[in-house]
């Protein structure tokens, strides 16, 4: 390697001693983290010539003046350095100034400098994600930044989180943040980012940082930079690891089977009593105890295995006690392996990565297998010219069987709701020995016998491994740019950003086996293709006149364009097994299929100027065509105002020794919103939906349409103070901010005797009021040893402010003003009634006395709390010893509720002959126990699981969503191994969790509401990271 | 260097101009055209009529509300003879809880599927006049609109307040016959008179326009004339009209003969049988309707929730020679319920079975039930006759001492079972529910043995009816609330006129 550099220096060293100017060229850094910095003066002593460093920090200056001797290199708020003038590469490394904090973060079409800027923007560095056994990068933001909320409600492999900036600020439309990728709005799947080829991730949170994605950031923006070739040379780095992951938190504590059978004993013999007298009642259901539930796993020894008594005979043991829900899981197996090769030469700069993962599930049949590449490379084709493009691809293979969904076949639910005491293997009902086949294995058990809630002919734990649910996705992105410097500030960057994803569906259940024996098998496939491109053309300039009056202006044109193709077919009745595709089987069920194109056109302009890096002012403009609105409602216009005002430089505070930062923020402005969801890309125009029946063409009108709809707004005032203090030891920033959303994209209901629900308008208003604040400190800072904590939360306040009508309910929530839209609306639960042992709610009277009934529906509803948490965020720690460093994040939510769903499925009270029981159950109302919270058990009792809150609780919790311990090899020994670094570690994720409600896991949906979900899972890994 | 500059930045700004197309912006969907598209030829238009049709029978809302020919299920559901078990689906109308609890999905459902339908009717009549093509088929298309019109107004007045000779003034639904725009109001609630009448108005508007249409009979979902006078008959009969039932019920019958004691027993699923005077067929491609099957098919491996078992005491109804008791067999396994194996699917690896929505049986027990209810006991008689003959059942005799007019409603609940008429009789006759637990008169279990069919016996604890009194634990009675359908909670809140 050194011998090749010296033939390069020897090739180099005669152009330079020919040349009369001299060339002197290297690479700023700062001394802190050894990052490039960009934007670095390099000038000539006592001259005004001189170069800025661009984006890897590197400098090219000729000098001309064979008198000069000495360059001064400075930066704002790094201490000034003077090297000599040399013609050797030099390296040199800046010092802090102590008076600022200066993190480069990315903005909206460019990047600044943290401390100067006017907006809100919370950044999360690469190396924060790392080590987080996590396939999507949504997962891993949860805790890292004041106001971003995260709900994580599955944990399928290979699934988003929910992400949600600064409250809830739509009702209808979309309340998802913008994404954007490399400069960019992405089109593509999120999961197919590689977390190990992020650089950073900005969050965007108010008008002035967001403002200038105007058309769709009103929800906030996410900025995802992947990493770039930085230091010259080249270096490559390889990442390993191997884990295993398990279910975060318990499930549900179920019944045993010597649990269950005296209590569906119970069952009976109350239902029993209803017409019969009380000897007999309890002689019948010990009698009819076993034909019920279709099996007897006492053996053939008890034939009634429950007495009259209500009792387990004496001696009666179960002969088998199979747990279903722990033969649908398994310990999941983690294998993640990246490599990325990345560095610089003169005028280029690149990087090449490479990543494997397997993450399989833990539940049988699920799991997520990606292969990512990555290439980004960017070229100074010429003094004035710079070009690059970063190029990505992604495949994944997503097994992803039923979840999120009521089906009997969801993986999830059917092992939970599983009786105890039917066996997983056919087994002998006399001695409960496994009964084999003719090469000795154990045969699955299809249960006939089975009650229906027992589901019947069917055995998951088998046909798991023999049928497919598959999702395989196809990603690419590429983001080509080139930057013309046109004048002395002046630039000209266009850029051509496409993503393609493609996505098909794949789901298979076998002929033979289970749930689609009876037809034969079925199959569909569907394919689900998104193009989508954005071209845009931006003049910068950017000057400093005076020294003091900086001066930054942005002006441009974008056009987006997207294009949805669906496509799909099912067949069923496959002629031979062990085949899965539709050309295997026989009848074609269906086949579907259709196209949409959406498309927008933007004008926008932005300026910033700073006097003496003191006062700063910001404001943009943008106009956007969206072809979802009539051509003459189409264009909205989007704005923001923003100044901040750095204290510290002010010659009062400039000489306060312990504080090194003191900045004022705010700013104001309105985004838009034009998401009206997936299907509504037309609703301005008199469409009449198109079907069929019988092979007739058919079309009705499905829809109202409104061709005045316009842009929904979100008008965004956010205030700020950022601090640091004591040599940076300590600081934060605190925000208060106000998102009030108006003209909502609303479907406003109608009197559905009409023949429509609802007709899509502007009307209501939403209001999110809240604070974040973010703490940083070093408690300790020794030569060997320093901790250091970041601590973040926010609160915040949803209030609709304006409908247009005085009440909406919809689902377990009822809107009006003043209330949030996440406000449980829901039966009041009044306990069990103590001489009867009924089930009771409230409900209030015309006469306003509040009285309580154990008829369901007479009950009344009420306002229950809302599903929004009071305060959330995250807290971590960093603590490093010599090479070791242990950091640890705890994520926590505080206030709000759950209605849990999935729990209701387990509480029954007998009428489900064959389901699994809670363990609270056996608490059920008895004459003898009369104060308790289930009502007494009956085959033939009323429901008592709907909605109410019974089922509704806390959702407050704290979890340990990562840990890392890591320790890196000794520098000496390194550099004898021709090493950079070697870094080994231990990584948990969810290892810990505090949670009152014990079953279901707490992350769960922003609205807080269950269903049958694949629960969060906690890993272990182990990894080693090469650099070289 | 400058020139090359300029080159670049000249380049570009010529392919910014050509995105910023004046057209850019006009996207249009694939899967919808403008209306215009629609009412530019007669041909086009009726696609508007089949469109709608579609949609009716052809659109989940839920798995347990596949279109409208779940509204059958539920109204027998709700009846005396169908002992519902605790699977997923009709459970809840089977207790009593669901039809009047305006929050419920299915509540709302069938407002909004047959609404949607009036809507597109009225929107479809007020611009078929001008729409250009042949008048002969805007003749008949304008006829199929109106009357399918009519079907809706008088489904929607079976069930929305009690029959005409309880409270002719009763509160029923609110009648439209323009089509609606963004800043249509709600209406009030007609009375259910009035609702009738609006149906029998727009079918009889329809009959002479639908005259000279011969209908294709492998499209029997197509509305023609005898659909029509079916329709008329339901509607003369149900308002109370009995006199002018009689004729639209023979009219409606005309060309379709009783099926065979065979062809009853062939599961109900067949469109091409000969009695079926209307219905919607199913394709393996085309089978939202057919998934009412996996309900009442008790007795096919594939259908899934099986949740339609017979009464046990309904069995008492038939002779043991009556084609129809054959359909009765004990289950074995489980808990042993009664099958009633009427409705069973045609391809089950399809999941096909066509759906019934009018035959000839019903129309001569329209015929009876009318002549019963004009006093001519005599013709009464000898019209259900005529349907007991082809059963195979013992006929009729008067002075056996029960009402003529009691045996034609059980007569009814015996043919018609499964097949939605249980709830209407209910509540347009002012009657109850009759249900009783299946027990021995002692009240203790009722244990059936079970032939087999190498000659042993299966002793089955039979399990009838769940539910035998509403829900507030009173006993089931006439004109009781619980047989209304609530009007859903979306219409209360954003319809203020309602009850005016």
């Amino acid at each position: 390697m050194l011998q090749r550099l010296l033939i390069l220096l020897l090739l180099l060293g005669p152009l330079a001693a020919f040349s009369q100017v001299r060339t002197v060229t290297g690479t700023v850094l700062s001394a802190k983290d050894k990052e490039p910095l960009p934007g670095a003066t390099i000038v000539i002593k006592g001259t005004t010539k001189g170069v800025l460093t661009g984006p890897d920090g590197s400098f090219r200056l000729e000098v001309a003046d064979p008198a000069a001797t000495t360059l001064v290199i400075s930066y704002v708020g790094m201490t000034s350095q003077e090297v000599p003038v040399s013609t050797a590469p030099i390296t040199v490394t800046l010092q802090s100034a102590g008076k600022d904090i200066d993190e480069i973060v990315v903005i909206a079409y460019g990047t600044t400098k943290k401390s100067s800027y006017t907006g809100s923007v919370s950044q999360i560095k690469g190396a924060e994600l790392e080590n987080r056994q996590v396939s999507s990068v949504t997962k891993a933001l949860q805790g890292l930044a004041s106001g971003v909320q995260s709900a994580s409600q599955s944990g399928q492999p290979g699934s988003d989180a929910t992400i949600r900036i600064r409250g809830v600020g739509s009702i209808n439309a979309s309340a998802d943040p913008l994404y954007v990728v490399d400069g960019v709005p992405y089109g593509g799947n999120l999961s197919a980012i590689n977390p190990y080829d992020i650089e950073s991730i900005s969050v965007l949170k108010d008008a002035a940082s967001a403002a200038l994605y105007g058309s769709r950031g009103a929800n906030g923006v996410i900025i995802i930079t992947t990493k770039k070739g930085k230091v010259k040379g080249s270096n490559i780095d390889v990442r390993v690891s191997q884990g295993f992951s398990k279910r975060a938190v318990k499930d549900y504590d179920r019944m045993s089977t010597d649990q269950y059978f005296p209590m569906f004993w119970r069952a009976l013999f109350n239902e029993n009593l209803n017409s019969q007298d009380s000897l007999s009642a309890a002689r019948n259901a010990s009698r009819d105890l076993v034909g019920e539930l279709g099996i007897n796993p006492y053996g053939s020894a008890f034939p009634e295995p429950v007495g009259a008594d209500g009792k387990l005979v004496a001696g009666a043991k179960p002969l088998w006690s199979d747990d279903w829900n722990k033969a649908m899981q398994r310990t999941g197996h983690r294998t993640e392996a990246n490599v990325a090769i990345s560095g610089a030469t003169d005028k280029t700069r690149y990087l090449i990565s490479g990543g494997y993962l397997d993450d399989q599930g833990i539940y049988l049949g699920s799991g997520f297998k990606r292969y990512t590449v990555r290439s980004n490379v960017d070229i100074d084709a010429r003094k004035w010219l710079k070009v690059g493009l970063n190029l990505s691809a992604a495949h994944s293979d997503q097994q992803a069987p039923p979840s999120e969904d009521s089906r009997s076949d969801n993986y999830i639910q059917y092992g939970r709701l599983m009786g105890p005491m039917y066996p997983v293997y056919q087994r002998d009902l006399n001695t409960g020995a496994y009964l084999l086949d003719a090469k000795g294995g154990k045969i699955f058990d299809y249960g006939d016998y089975r009650p229906d809630p027992a589901n019947p002919r069917t055995n998951l734990v088998q046909t798991s491994g023999i049928d497919k649910h598959n999702v395989l996705r196809d990603d690419v992105s590429g983001r080509f740019y080139a930057e013309a410097t046109l004048y002395k500030g002046l630039k000209f960057k266009t850029s051509y950003n496409a993503d393609y994803s493609n996505r098909v569906g794949h789901d298979y259940t076998n002929p033979t086996l289970g749930f689609d024996a009876e037809v034969g098998g079925t199959v569909s496939k569907a394919n689900y293709r998104t193009f989508s491109w954005t071209f845009n053309n931006l003049l910068t300039y950017e000057n400093t006149f005076n020294e003091k009056h900086h001066l930054n202006v942005l002006l441009g044109q974008e056009a987006y364009k997207f294009k949805y193709t669906f496509l799909s077919g099912s067949k069923s009745g496959f002629s031979v097994p062990g085949v899965d595709e539709p050309a295997d089987a026989a009848l074609i069920g269906s086949f579907d299929g259709y196209s949409d194109n959406y498309r927008q056109s933007s004008f926008l302009g932005r300026a910033e100027y700073d006097y003496a890096n003191k006062y700063f002012f910001s404001t943009s403009l943008r106009r956007d065509g969206s072809s979802r609105f009539a051509p003459d409602r189409r264009w909205g216009t989007f704005w923001s105002v923003g100044a901040s005002w750095k204290l510290t430089e002010e010659n009062f505070l400039k000489n306060t020794s312990w504080l090194n930062l003191l900045t004022l923020r705010a700013s104001y402005g309105g985004q838009g919103n034009d998401n009206l969801g997936t299907d509504r890309y037309y609703n301005y125009l008199p469409l009449y939906s198109v079907n069929s029946n019988l092979g007739l063409g058919g079309t009705f009108r499905e829809y109202l349409f409104n061709d005045r709809l316009k842009w929904e707004t979100n008008l965004n005032l956010n205030i700020g103070v950022d601090w640091s203090m004591f040599d940076n030891r300590f600081g934060g920033s605190a925000e208060f901010f106000v998102r009030k959303s108006q003209d909502l994209l609303y479907s406003r209901p109608k009197a559905p005797s009409t023949g429509y629900a609802s007709v899509d308008e502007n009307v209501g208003a939403l209001k999110n009021t809240g604070i974040d604040l973010n703490l940083h400190g070093t408690p300790i800072r020794t030569k060997d040893f320093s901790w250091t904590i970041d601590l973040n939360m926010t609160h915040y306040r949803n209030k609709i402010t304006s409908l247009p009508q005085q009440e909406i309910i919809s689902g377990t929530k009822k809107l009006m003003v003043g209330k949030s839209i996440y406000d449980f609306y829901l039966r009041e639960w009044a306990g069990v009634n103590p001489n009867t042992g009924e089930a009771q709610w409230k409900y209030t009277n015309p006469d306003g006395s509040i009285k309580d009934t154990t008829n369901y529906s007479k009950a009344s509803l009420y306002y229950s709390g809302s599903s929004l948490p009071d305060l959330y965020g995250g807290l971590t720690n960093t603590f490093t010893y010599k090479n070791f460093s242990l950091s640890f994040l705890i994520v926590y939510s505080i206030g709000g509720k759950i209605l849990d769903n999935d729990y209701t499925f387990l509480m029954g009270l007998g009428g489900a002959a064959g389901r699994a029981w809670s363990t609270e159950v056996l608490d059920a109302w008895t004459p003898t126990n009369r104060n308790t919270d289930v009502p007494q058990v009956s085959t033939v009792a009323p429901s008592w699981t709907a909605a109410s809150t019974r089922f509704l609780y806390d959702a407050t919790y704290a979890r340990l969503k990562s840990l890392n311990l890591s320790y890196s090899l000794p520098k000496s020994l390194m550099e004898r191994a021709h090493l950079n670094n070697i870094t080994v570690y231990v990584t948990g994720e969810n290892l810990f969790t505090l949670y009152n409600h014990k079953g279901m896991d707490p992350e769960q949906t922003v609205g807080g509401t269950t269903y049958y979900r694949y629960p969060a899972v906690k890993s272990v890994s182990a990894g080693i990271n090469l650099s070289f | 260097m400058k020139k090359n500059r300029l080159l670049f930045i000249a380049i570009f700004a010529a392919v910014a101009f050509a995105a910023c197309n004046k057209d850019f912006l006009d996207t249009r969907p694939t899967n919808a055209v403008p209306d215009d598209q629609v009412f530019n030829s007669v041909d086009n238009a009726e696609t508007a009529l089949t469109g709608i049709w579609a949609y009716m029978y052809e659109t989940y809302f839920t798995f347990a509300v596949p279109g409208l020919k779940s509204l059958d299920l539920t109204s027998d559901a709700m009846g005396s003879d169908v002992a519902l078990t605790t699977s997923y689906g009709f459970r809840d109308s089977y207790t009593f809880i669901e039809m009047v609890d305006n929050t419920k999905n299915r509540v709302s459902a069938y407002w909004t599927i047959l609404y949607k339908t009036i809507d597109n009717c009225n929107n479809f009549l007020s611009k078929i006049d001008n729409v250009p093509g042949d008048d002969a088929k805007r003749k008949l298309l304008k006829g199929q609109a109106s009357a399918l019109r009519g079907f809706c107004y008088l489904t929607l007045a079976e069930f929305y307040s009690f029959g005409v000779t309880t409270n002719p003034n009763g509160k029923s639904v609110p009648v439209y016959t323009e089509p609606a725009n963004p800043s249509t109001p709600g209406k009030a609630r007609s009375t259910v008179t009035q609702v009738y009448q609006q149906a029998i108005a727009d079918l009889q508007a329809a009959l002479p326009l639908l005259a000279d249409y011969e209908r294709d009979d492998t499209r029997k979902f197509k509305i023609d004339s005898k659909v029509t006078n079916g329709l008329l008959a339901r509607a003369y009969l149900y308002s109370n009209q009995p006199a002018k039932a009689i004729d639209a019920a023979v009219a409606a019958r005309n060309g379709y003969p009783l099926m065979s004691g065979d062809d009853y027993n062939k599961g109900f699923n067949d469109a091409g049988n000969v009695e079926w005077i209307w219905a919607q067929p199913q394709t393996p491609t085309q089978n939202v309707a057919a998934s009412t099957f996996t309900f009442l098919d008790v007795s096919t491996p594939v259908s899934y929730y099986k949740s339609f078992k017979a009464d046990p005491w309904f069995q008492g109804y038939f002779d043991s020679t009556d084609v129809r008791f054959r359909l009765f067999q004990w289950s074995t396994s489980g808990p042993g319920a009664l099958l009633y194996k009427k409705f069973r699917f045609r391809d089950p690896g399809g999941m096909v079975s066509d759906v019934v929505l009018m035959r000839a049986a019903e129309m001569y027990l329209i015929e009876a039930e009318a002549y019963a209810r004009t006093n001519n006991t005599t013709k009464a008689a000898e019209v259900l006759n005529v349907l007991r003959s082809a059963r195979n059942s013992h006929l009729y005799n008067a002075a056996a001492g029960s009402s003529v007019t009691d045996t034609i409603l059980l007569e009814r609940r015996k043919e018609l079972w499964g097949e939605g008429f249980s709830l209407v009789d209910i509540i347009r006759t002012g009657g109850t529910v009759v249900r009783k637990p299946f027990k021995t008169v002692n009240g203790t279990d009722s244990i059936i043995k079970v032939p087999q069919p190498d000659g042993s016996f299966v002793n089955v604890r039979g399990v009838g009816h769940r539910t035998v009194k509403l829900p507030d634990g009173s006993a089931f009675v006439k004109n009781s609330p619980y047989y209304l359908f609530a009007i859903p909670l979306s219409e209360l809140q954003n319809n203020p006129n309602l009850n005016n």
